[in-house]
């Protein structure tokens, strides 16, 4: 909750703030769904400023287990905007994005990420 | 399964071990342990410290060049299975890391072959610059013999 997340996606917004996190009580982790309210925004975009959008985290700084064992962190917090099925608002997906987003079913974010760690 | 070499200190990292740290530019750090992942946080250079690998082909206390490194190149290239192959490949292993082992010894042994010399010479050169402080009556044939004794002499004489 609060998190304010680094948006990496064409969809028009900038930055958005977790309003809730979509599964657990202790907040999103990597590869979880968020709500989140748009804080900024560019203008003609597909969103608005104030407008409640749904996310995907897909870098976050704090690490996360790997299925092996091993763990995995990333630089900065960043989310990409899906609707409520989960298809992406977007059409393009900027930076790595983890591989375990494929189990999370987002394969589509997958497809357009240029980097896969 | 892939074996990855840790980013700063260079040991193989096994699956289900350490941490990824992945840059916003995709590049992936790879540690065995918190140590070294603690150790890049504060970021310090492989290179200057002692305890790394980087460390100690830098300065020429590992065997940097030989062939049997070539044995475990990264290789992008799958290669096709074949059990031959790796019957072999299972044999020839041992074979491989037993003489690596012999020539890294020669290296310890080449690298330490001055030492013992110095090390002597070292010695010889303070017992003629502070054989003084032992005092007077002790002669320099003594001094090899036995240290101790003429010591204890020296207390009483002064007192
Ligand atoms: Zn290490």
């Amino acid at each position: 909750m609060r998190t304010n997340l680094k948006v990496v996606d064409n969809s028009g917004a900038k930055r958005v703030m977790c309003i809730q996190a979509l599964k657990g009580k202790k907040g999103a982790r990597l590869g979880d769904m968020i709500v989140a309210s748009v804080k900024e925004a560019q203008a003609g975009g597909k969103v608005k400023k104030g407008q409640v959008v749904y996310g995907v985290v897909v870098r976050a700084a704090m690490q996360r287990g790997r299925c092996d064992g091993s763990e995995v962190k990333f630089d900065d917090n960043a989310v990409v905007l899906v609707n409520k099925q989960g298809e992406p608002i977007g059409t393009r997906v900027f930076g790595p994005v983890p591989h375990e987003l494929r189990k999370k079913k987002h394969v589509k974010i997958l497809s357009l990420a240029e980097h896969i760690a | 399964m892939r074996l990855e070499k840790c980013w700063f200190c260079s040991s193989t990292i096994y699956p289900g071990h350490g941490i990824q740290f992945v840059r916003n530019d995709a590049k992936i750090f790879r540690f065995c342990r918190s140590k070294c992942h603690k150790n890049f946080k504060m970021k310090r250079n492989p290179r200057k410290v002692k305890w790394t690998k980087a460390y100690r082909r830098l300065h020429g206390k590992d065997m940097t060049q030989d062939s049997t490194f070539e044995f475990e190149r990264k290789r992008n290239r799958p290669e096709r299975y074949d059990r031959n192959v790796t019957e072999n490949v299972l044999k020839a292993i041992k074979k491989i890391s037993k003489v690596r082992h012999a020539r890294e010894e020669e290296h310890h042994r080449q690298r330490m072959k001055g030492n013992k010399v110095m090390k002597l010479k070292e010695d010889a050169k303070e017992l003629e610059q502070s054989i003084h402080l032992v005092g007077p009556l002790v002669k320099k044939d003594d001094m090899k013999k036995e240290k101790i004794i003429p010591l204890r002499e020296d207390h009483r004489m002064e007192e």
